[in-house]
């Protein structure tokens, strides 16, 4: 039933200015038929920008929108074998479900006769079979967002594009739904580009992903090499909880496949990242590969500190712990049932595995800094500010 | 707007009488506001009754406007006195004011909503202005238009003769702010995404208007209709200067001329009554109208359908 009709899409040198401000500042990305590539970024990173020239709802500045090897940069959207699924499903509400998903057939030459079967089809595949003639607004979010996805699937696009398509649902339906997803898009071989600000979203559906921040892209890879080896201190943080701190390389502590820091008084063993780097760098480790020792047992890499705070998850504790460095750091701890050792106040020893410390470039802004620009620049939001506001 | 703010007060826990500066004790917040019921009630008799009575003496048996006499409806129907039946100057009036008030509906409902989305969906400089321009009309005087509407179709315009088509190029302009305003209210409020998603979908620009924008849009067009109809059948100032003969004279200009002199009594009642009447069922058809074709959306019922009829 799928249709392999390319999808190849290549963005050479993409562009995009409002005014002074670069939105998309120079994208140049390859994405292969039949992939699911996922643009990552904050609010205002540029990721939905990026979608809607594809898509054909802006025209570039410059640069080029290669699909299947013709440039459509210019091109109006109707013209483009891409469909697009609207983070507000944007599902005519004076149409019932089935006038809805058949809205684009009367323009792609199906004949009437197979016009029905399709719609049926589309539907099934979205498991939304018996809801024809619902209208919009007597669906749940769910199935609304079901209706969008059938309706775009129902003319087989060469390239699907989701713009935050899970965005307005609660946790536990986005998590079914991310599943499905990913299910559905292997079926119908189609290439999805997904755009979110939801790293889950993304390292759970992506097959490669890029990560975006200020109009550029900082990271493209696959979810493990991305969450694992993160490039700079901003993917390292905007992927997942990632302990930053401020160090120094030790004159001459590039050995080989070992680099020595010093954090403060104390020092410390890295063999991840960067270990030709010198001068002041930033390292990340992941709060899962932390792991709490009894106060001054000894060991390579163990730094005096003491628990702030402990926060219950359910399956895991989040334990912020602050070093006698004075950096703050969180660690996870799975529940096992007996009960947290640790309580506020607790001195611990914190063990940072060697391997599990990555030294990254220092990007020369501090640690609240980058923390603050994994959040967002709300201002900068390009998609909010386009729409009818005069 | 208004529902919001009354559930913030109900949600509230109620307190007990709290204790002012001065020391007296207040009463209960939650109490029924007195004041405000009685005033508005005062306000409402205030403006019906008038009305009221001038409907009643229109079924007066005898010919007094001020003494009542028994019921009859012979200033309607009756044969034989000046009744707006028989009397062919009021019968005449009654099928002008029609006239004017559907002619007038059917140029400038579709004027206006090309205005309005011409105004919103391609913003330039003109569109600005033009946006202004909209506005201008409810600021101006009457009058003023009125005065230079006869001008120019006396001294310039000449092939648009007095009468008709003068009372409904008239009525056309003054009245073209109503469908302009409310529909371009309605495209901010549906946004850009309906358009888009037409687009993706595969439709061109006119495509994406006729299908989408058009149904989506057709609550505020039926309400705008509705106003400018019932606003063509309370003219008075634009048709008065421009009508030229008595045949072309509405409802409204009939009782002007009439009220102080020439054909009185409560036949004018009964003209003033019907003229009512038609205003009161478009305004009906517009509240009904306008919640059936709105039925798909989620409304917040009947507030949404009345400003959305008033043109707030």
């Amino acid at each position: 039933m799928p249709e392999m009709s390319g999808g190849h899409v290549k963005l050479e040198s993409l562009t995009k200015r409002f005014d002074d401000v670069a939105a998309v500042d120079d994208i140049s990305v390859e994405i292969k038929s039949g992939e699911f590539f996922s643009l990552l970024g904050a609010s205002g990173c540029g990721k939905t920008t990026t979608l809607r020239m594809v898509a054909g709802f802006e025209p570039p500045t410059s640069g080029k929108i290669l699909l299947d090897g013709t440039d459509v940069g210019n091109w109006a959207p109707h013209r483009r074998n891409v469909n697009t699924v609207f983070q507000s499903y944007a599902l005519f509400p004076f149409l019932t479900v089935a006038e809805n998903v058949a809205f684009g057939l009367k323009y792609k030459s199906v004949p009437k006769s197979q016009r029905d079967s399709r719609v049926a089809e589309a539907l099934e595949m979205v498991q939304l079979s018996g809801y024809e003639t619902r209208r919009p607004n007597q669906l749940s979010g769910g199935q609304q967002q079901r209706v969008a996805l059938a309706r775009a699937l129902v003319l087989r696009p060469s390239v699907l594009l989701l713009d935050e398509p899970l965005g307005a649902l609660d946790a536990k339906l986005r998590r079914t739904l991310q599943v499905e997803l990913g299910a559905l898009q292997k079926q119908v071989g189609i290439t999805f580009l997904y755009v979110t600000h939801d790293q889950e979203e993304a390292l759970t559906m992506s097959d490669r992903l890029a990560v975006m921040n200020r109009g550029r892209i900082v990271q493209l890879g696959t979810p493990e090499e991305v969450y694992n080896e993160p490039a700079d201190a901003f993917v390292a943080d905007f992927l997942g909880v990632s302990n930053l701190m401020d160090a120094q390389v030790e004159p001459g502590g590039n050995v080989k496949e070992c680099c020595h820091l010093r954090l403060g008084d104390f020092t410390l063993e890295a063999r991840a990242g960067q270990l030709d780097a010198t001068g002041a760098v930033k390292v990340a480790i992941r709060p899962e590969r932390i792991h709490l020792h009894p106060y001054q047992s000894a060991g390579v890499n163990r730094l005096p500190g003491m628990v702030e705070r402990l926060v219950f998850l359910g399956s895991t504790t989040h334990i912020y712990v602050r070093l006698a460095t004075g950096a703050a750091l969180q660690a996870l701890m799975r529940n096992e049932g007996a009960g947290s050792p640790y309580s506020q106040g607790t001195p611990v020893s914190v063990d940072l595995p060697a391997d599990a410390i990555r030294v990254l470039p220092d990007p020369g802004v501090s640690v609240a800094e980058i923390r603050d620009e994994t959040l967002g620049d709300q201002l900068l939001d390009v998609t909010s500010s386009v729409p009818a506001s005069s | 707007m208004a529902s919001v703010a009354g559930e913030s007060v109900t949600t509230s826990p109620p307190e007990p009488a709290q204790v002012t500066m001065r020391g007296r004790v207040r009463g209960n917040p939650w109490r029924r506001p007195w004041g405000m019921e009685g005033f508005t009630w005062l306000y409402i008799i205030w403006s019906i009754v008038p009305i009221a009575i001038a409907v009643l003496f229109s079924f007066n048996k005898g010919a007094s406007q001020a003494t009542w006499q028994g019921f009859s409806t012979k200033w309607y129907v009756g044969k034989g006195v000046t009744s707006v039946l028989h009397n062919p100057s009021l019968h005449h009036a009654v099928i002008q004011t029609i006239v004017l008030a559907g002619l007038t509906t059917l140029i400038c409902v579709p004027i206006g909503v090309g205005f309005a989305i011409g105004i919103d969906r391609w913003r330039s400089r003109t569109s600005n202005g033009l946006n202004f321009l909209m506005i201008f009309s409810f600021v101006i005087p009457e009058l003023l238009l009125a005065v230079a509407l006869f001008l120019l179709v006396t001294q310039g315009l000449t092939f648009i003769r007095l009468g008709t088509p003068a009372e409904v190029a008239g009525l056309v302009v003054w009245n073209l702010s109503w469908p302009a305003i409310i529909v371009r209210a309605r495209l901010v409020s549906i946004g850009h995404h309906y358009e888009e998603a037409a687009a993706d979908l595969g439709a061109s620009r006119l495509g994406a208007i006729r299908r989408v924008l058009i149904p989506m849009l057709l609550p505020a067009i039926f309400a705008s209709a509705v106003l400018v109809f019932a606003s063509t059948v309370d003219d008075f100032v634009i048709v008065e200067q421009v009508s030229s003969t008595s045949n072309t004279q509405p409802m409204s200009v009939l009782i002007y001329s009439n009220v102080h002199g020439g054909l009185s009594g409560p036949a004018l009642n009964a003209l003033a009554t019907i003229m009512l009447v038609v205003s009161l069922i478009a305004a009906l058809i517009g509240f009904v109208g306008y919640r059936w074709l709105s039925r798909g959306e989620r409304t917040k019922g009947d507030v949404e359908a009345l400003t959305a009829v008033a043109g707030i």
